[in-house]
């Protein structure tokens, strides 16, 4: 039934196309500088934070050979408990970054629990965990805290704004750069760190391989399972703070279903993004932008443009990224097949043609062995 | 030639279905707990409240219920499932299982030819939104160029014509374009080897940011506080048993249900389904690829036709729903409207079902059931996700099953080989 | 001196498949020793062997190592007791350097970092202290597949083997690959290694073991110093000998040509030409036994033939049409059927029922529909009639063929392909895993479609089965037809010296390298 369990052909991309998702992004990035009003470019760097950590936590877990389908499933659950937690303990918000991240990864572990000891099913697991998620959050919404819809309080306190000292001070750069909450500049960090667990550490290293070659790890003891449970934890844990951006990032207040489709957005990002994290942070950068401008255009109806529209664009953008990468893939076929034939056909072509063996050859006598050792 | 349903196959099958709703009850009952409920009596009045007759009270009365003649004094046993005195519940039941039934046999077309598709929402609203539009503006036209300027004076010969025509049309559009957009998906596959997976999800996402986009612009008409099309003619409604074929006949079970032709429609639906899957040789061939991908090649079977035909129908079939939705029980898409989780449901009911098209029959008003029920929760103090979470719960046991069954076989095959004397001699050994 | 590798009473059953893979197998490997391991495909030597590397649990039976018992339960362990796997598919990453490959597992870090500058050196040591050349920072996908392979024999030698396992290192390597790769086990045995080399390539054995121990259906058949035995022994003590009952047939009466190939390309897998310049033809009522050791490009060659791998260049004609890009259906159609190798996983679909089976070819033609409808009645008949005639013991007609046992199974497959009398058959491995009444009942049906007039182009490793059947028998050894007998008159001798590789005086060697 399923057809899911190789990741898709992007992985395996390499040579330019890979630098193309960056090209995109710092070309945008000049554009957007030049042109764009500053608070439409703060809100997308801000409206990119959940799907730079979703596109950090899918890639981890398919670099690691699993295709994590319930981002979505962990970004909520995310969302729920950082407001939650404020909510019974009145505590600094930072305390609901920490019990959210933590949410994710438990609810990762159990998932790689389900997949790798009991077997499920990946996509039907995937699917389960996220109708599960979605529900059991507004189950405890209403069962905890009696509220319907939303789960607001004026005790609950969104993550404050933080101007970095220096920074905040620089000209242009300066609002662009600063001014955030802690969960989005903890994502740009987690990019550099899970660029630098991957290519840097044994642990990241024994991922990768893992994800492209899991007879290779097998073969030399890596524990293959051990290393997948890891990553799908992590995994969770990034999906989780993301979660809690979502809900006391912004708006300090828990929607039902409010991550909305960034899960699996996310998913998305890190595909764009060859599975790599510094493109899968302009690529993330990319959909914040798109978010936010259509925010930006709902706010202001005389420039008439569909945010719904605007909102499909990114979509419509990546459908097209899948198939350039898989053209990609099929021209180099085509080309390897060319090759072999010029190479192999002209190799046949010199030496005698035209004879059809059709006749039987009288039998012959035979003189001597091969090798022409006689053995006794 | 059957689809495999040997009897001791369907009875395990039943078994491990009824198992894995049994643990699923289970491990939800740790939530009705904490929301301070007693489990036997929240699941008493889900089963009730979804399946039972109006004076349900216990598991016992969902069956045969006790009633007492008031003129003699003699108590009387009754059927009383789905049914009694102001009941019905099997007519909401089965409205709310109409597209559920067609987004799962959508979902189960595609599974059967291997592919993982779970574009059902996106062709589900492309569906409703093509309905939607020819059902208001296809009249329209037609009224305009016969020069009708009030619908209600239109001569009857005409209006029955079109009570014909119109849903047909709306219909057909709706299999057209849920179909195409299905295909894509299926292209992208067959062609360039594209994870459906992924290529069904961004697809869906564009689908119902379109809609979303076709509502609040270009279709919406009026300026109500939440953006939705037109309501469509009335020579396009699929009319409801109550008020159609039934509206004299005051038969109880309708009252107030908007159960109607689109039932028939998805029943209909499934035994053409099943037939073309089972009976016809192109159902053959899409099977065939899903089973053993290489025996299809070998065989000389057109497997990337069959695909892209599961890939068709599939869409064809999603689409209809949304058209039903909209001809038969909405007649308007409103924003974000009430339908647009039947695609994934259907998903669901096809897993839950294991991809049977008898199954489905079964799971989709069981689903249903279970989501009307769980809509009762909520004057205990239990919130209605809790339906869903038992749902999810389900489909973990159930697809858990599937491990257990191998372990357990591996076992025994195991002891078995263990047991045996002697194994057989290689050149025996596969004879 | 102690053996470097002893395995005693070596056992081994796979249930799955329902097959015994080895044995009781003994194996004694000295060190400085160059032992070969050869036999046949499914002959049990690669089972032998991950049994040793921990891979497979066998079900009975001791491995000592260096004299002392070992409890070898994983590839971990393997590698703790001295042992190192070459394995024929590699296990490199590919996207890795070759020094992140060699390193895998056994990282240099320091301060919690992975150290890439003392990894590419002691790579670089290494690979100079055993004369192996390589370049530590490339990437393993840029690399030529002989130097990947030593990458993987650095990476065994970086955790100390003293015992190397190579799994038919040759059979991707150019000759000079070959050359090259002979020196360097030479060179590790010398230095005091035992090495393992599964192989069914008897110039190989010639030229790079001392020892040579022969494995058939599981078992050892012997095991003597190289140099004793030449390779028509080897060969014959390797291909099958099982006793046949005479096949009672007429001489052919050969008519006209059926099908014909001329000087065939086909690539294998990874793109290296696995047919080279095949040519050969086939007259109705003959049948044409291609013999040889497997592997030697019959899959390759069938498949082309069949219309599942694309021929690169050359071209095939049946019944005077060009079929060369034709697809499958077309070429059943004209009237091709094909008898395949692995008929669990081609010739069947085991999810499935026994009338859906044996009607994958034809379920599109009348009888069996018209249109899109099936003619269930037809179908019906047909399996019983299929039934009956071909006597498949305990299947009913819309019964699960999964239970069913593989005679059982190989005659469906030959019910369904010879439905019609076709008049061209591919057999390939038509016998295989056979017990010898199934044996016995496929050759007769063979023969008869022979008399009924059909062209047959029979493949097999099996060298008896392709002398009593064959009217003809063509000889492949490295993607080219060595020689084309008379299969009244051939030799076994003639046949071992042709599928070695060498050449019949006299006889005219087809396609050869140039």
């Amino acid at each position: 039934m399923t057809t899911i369990a190789s990741p898709t052909p992007v992985a395996q991309s390499r040579s330019w196309m890979r630098w193309l998702p960056i090209l995109i992004g710092v070309i945008i990035v000049i554009i957007a500088l030049a042109v764009l009003p500053s608070s439409l470019l703060q809100s997308s760097i801000r409206l990119a934070t959940p799907y730079i950590l979703g596109a950090l936590a899918s890639l981890i877990a398919s670099r690691s050979g699993v295709l994590n389908l319930a981002i979505e499933g962990k970004m909520l659950l995310g969302s729920f408990v950082a407001v939650a937690t404020l909510y019974r303990t009145g505590l600094d918000p930072s305390v609901g970054v920490l019990t959210a991240t933590l949410a994710g990864g438990v609810l990762g572990l159990v998932f790689s629990l389900l997949y790798l000891k009991l077997r499920i099913n990946l996509v039907i697991l995937a699917l389960a965990v996220n109708l599960f998620i979605e529900n059991i959050t507004v189950f405890f919404m209403r069962v905890s805290f009696g509220s319907f819809g939303t789960l607001a309080d004026p005790s609950i306190r969104g993550l404050p704004s933080i101007q970095l000292p220096v920074i905040a001070d620089l000209p242009v750069a300066g609002p662009l750069l600063s001014g955030y909450n802690l969960v989005v500049y903890f994502s740009w960090i987690m990019v550099i760190v899970v660029a630098v667990i991957l290519y840097r550490t044994q642990f990241g290293r024994h991922m990768r391989a893992v994800g492209e070659n899991i007879g290779a790890a097998e073969s030399v003891g890596i524990n293959v399972t051990r290393v997948q449970i890891f990553a799908l934890t992590i995994s969770g844990m990034l999906a989780g703070m993301a979660g809690s951006f979502l809900s006391i990032g912004v708006l300090s207040q828990f929607v039902e279903g409010m991550v909305d489709g960034r899960g699996w957005t996310s998913i998305v990002v890190s595909l764009f993004a060859f599975e790599k994290p510094i493109p899968a942070f302009f690529t993330a950068l990319f959909f914040g932008f798109s978010e936010a401008s259509s925010f930006y255009l709902q706010s202001r109806p005389e420039m008439s443009l569909p945010p719904d529209l605007l909102l499909a664009f990114p979509q419509l953008v990546t459908l097209g990224a899948l198939v350039a990468v898989a053209l990609r893939i099929r021209g180099n076929e085509i080309l390897r097949r060319r090759r072999f034939v010029a190479q192999f056909g002209h190799e046949l072509s010199n030496l005698r043609s035209g004879v059809v063996v059709g006749d039987v050859p009288p039998p012959k006598a035979i003189e001597a062995d091969t090798d022409g050792s006689e053995h006794s | 030639m059957s689809e495999q349903t040997g009897i001791r196959r369907t009875l395990e099958t039943i078994g491990v279905a009824l198992l894995a709703i049994f643990l699923g009850l289970l491990a939800s009952s740790i939530f009705v707990i904490i929301a301070g409920s007693n489990p036997v009596d929240a699941y008493q009045r889900l089963f009730c409240e979804g399946f039972g007759a109006k004076g349900c009270q216990t598991f016992g009365d969902l069956l045969i219920q006790t009633v007492v003649d008031e003129d003699t004094g003699e108590s009387q046993a009754v059927f009383s499932l789905f049914y009694g005195e102001g009941g019905h519940k099997l007519a909401l039941i089965l409205e709310r299982a109409t597209p559920l039934i067609l987004t799962a046999l959508s979902a189960t077309v595609a599974f059967k030819a291997g592919m993982f598709s779970i574009g059902m929402d996106g062709q589900f609203v492309l569906g409703a939104l093509a309905a939607a539009f020819l059902g208001y503006w296809l009249p329209n036209q037609i009224y305009a160029i016969a020069g009708i300027t009030d619908p209600e004076l239109a001569p009857e010969g005409l209006k029955t014509i079109m009570h014909i025509l119109m849903p047909a049309a709306c219909l057909g559009a709706a299999m057209i374009v849920g179909a195409f957009y299905s295909w894509i998906a299926g292209f992208l596959k067959v062609k360039l080897n594209i994870n459906v997976l992924i290529s069904t999800i961004i697809l869906n996402a564009i689908a119902v940011q379109f809609v979303g986009y076709m509502v609040n612009y270009p279709l919406r008409s009026d300026m109500n506080n939440i953006a939705r099309t037109a309501r469509i003619d009335d020579t396009a409604w699929l009319i409801p048993f109550n008020r159609g074929l039934f509206a004299n006949a005051d038969i109880e079970w309708f009252s107030g249900s908007r159960l109607g032709v689109g039932f028939i429609i998805a029943v209909i639906a499934a035994i053409l389904v099943w037939y073309f899957l089972y009976r016809t040789t192109k159902g053959y061939e899409q099977r065939m690829v899903n089973g053993s991908p290489l025996f299809a090649r070998f065989s000389g079977i057109p497997s990337s036709r069959a695909m892209l035909r599961a890939m068709l129908i599939s869409g064809a079939l999603s689409g209809i729903a949304g058209a039903i939705e909209v001809i038969g029980v909405e007649r308007r898409i409103v924003d974000g409207f009430a339908g647009a989780g039947s695609g994934f449901d259907g998903v669901l009911v096809a897993i839950l079902a294991r991809e049977s098209i008898f199954g489905i029959l079964f799971v989709a008003p069981f689903f249903a059931g279970l989501e009307q029920g769980a809509i009762n929760f909520q004057f205990g103090n239990l919130p209605r996700q809790l339906g869903n979470i038992i749902i999810a719960f389900i489909i973990l046991f159930n697809s858990m099953e599937y491990f257990l069954r191998n372990r357990i076989a591996a076992i025994w095959r195991k002891r078995h080989v263990l047991s045996s004397p002697a194994a057989p001699a290689p050149t025996e050994a596969s004879s | 001196m102690t053996n470097a590798v002893e395995m005693r009473g070596i056992r081994k059953y796979f249930a799955s498949t329902d097959t015994l893979a080895v044995d009781g197998v003994d194996l004694a490997v000295a060190p400085g020793e160059v032992h070969a391991l050869v036999g046949e495909n499914g002959a049990g030597k690669t089972t032998l062997m991950s049994i040793l590397y921990g891979m497979v649990s066998p079900d009975e039976g001791e491995i000592l190592i260096n004299g002392k018992q070992a409890s070898i339960k994983h590839p971990n362990d393997a590698i703790r007791s001295g042992i190192g796997m070459v394995h024929q598919h590699f296990k490199l990453v590919p996207s890795f350097t070759v020094a992140e490959n060699i390193m895998l597992g056994v990282e240099r870090n320091t301060a919690g970092f992975v150290n890439a500058r003392a990894e590419s050196n002691d790579v670089r040591i290494l690979a100079d202290a055993f004369g192996l050349a390589v370049d530590p920072d490339q990437k393993i996908e840029d690399l030529p597949v002989g130097m990947q392979q030593r990458v993987e024999i650095l990476k065994t030698l970086q955790r100390e083997a003293q015992i190397l396992i190579l799994d038919e290192p040759t059979a991707v390597l150019t000759p000079q690959e070959v050359n090259e790769l002979y020196t360097v086990i030479r060179r590790l045995a010398d230095s005091g290694r035992a090495v393992i080399l599964i192989t069914h390539k008897l110039l190989e054995v010639k030229a790079a073991a001392d020892q040579v121990t022969i494995m058939r259906r599981g078992k050892r058949v012997g095991t003597y110093p190289a140099a004793n035995l030449t390779i028509n022994e080897m060969a014959n003590q390797m291909v099958g000998r099982t006793v046949l009952l005479e096949v009672e047939k007429q001489p052919a009466k050969p008519g006209e040509p059926v099908i014909s190939a001329k000087n065939l390309l086909v690539a294998a897998t990874g793109g290296v030409p696995a047919v080279f310049g095949v040519s050969f033809e086939v007259r109705s009522g003959e049948i044409l036994g291609i013999a040889g050791v497997s592997g030697n490009g019959q899959t390759e060659l069938v498949d082309a033939i069949a219309g599942l791998r694309p021929v690169e260049s050359g071209e095939i004609h049946f019944l005077n049409q060009p079929i060369t890009h034709s697809s499958v259906r077309e070429r059943r159609s004209a009237g091709m059927a094909h008898i395949p190798e692995d008929r669990m996983e081609t010739g069947l679909n085991l999810k499935t029922t026994l009338d859906e089976n044996v009607i994958s070819t034809s379920y599109h033609r009348p009888p069996f529909s018209r249109g899109w409808r099936f003619q269930f009645d037809e179908v019906r008949s047909f399996t019983q009639r299929v039934i009956d005639a071909f006597q498949i013991k305990s299947a009913s007609v819309s019964g699960s063929v999964r239970t069913l046992s593989g005679g059982n199974l190989q005659k469906i497959v030959l019910g369904r392909e010879l439905n019609g009398h076709p008049k061209f058959i591919i057999a390939n491995q038509p016998t295989r895993g056979l017990d010898v009444g199934s044996i016995e009942f496929v050759h007769k049906t063979l023969i008869a479609e022979r008399d009924a007039g059909a062209a047959i182009l029979l493949v097999s490793v099996e060298l008896e089965e392709i002398m009593s059947l064959s009217d003809r028998i063509a000889v492949m050894y490295e993607g080219r037809i060595t020689g084309i007998l008379d299969g009244e008159t051939a030799s076994e001798q003639e046949i071992a010296i042709l599928m070695a590789g060498g050449h019949l005086p006299d006889s005219v060697p087809m396609g050869s390298p140039s």
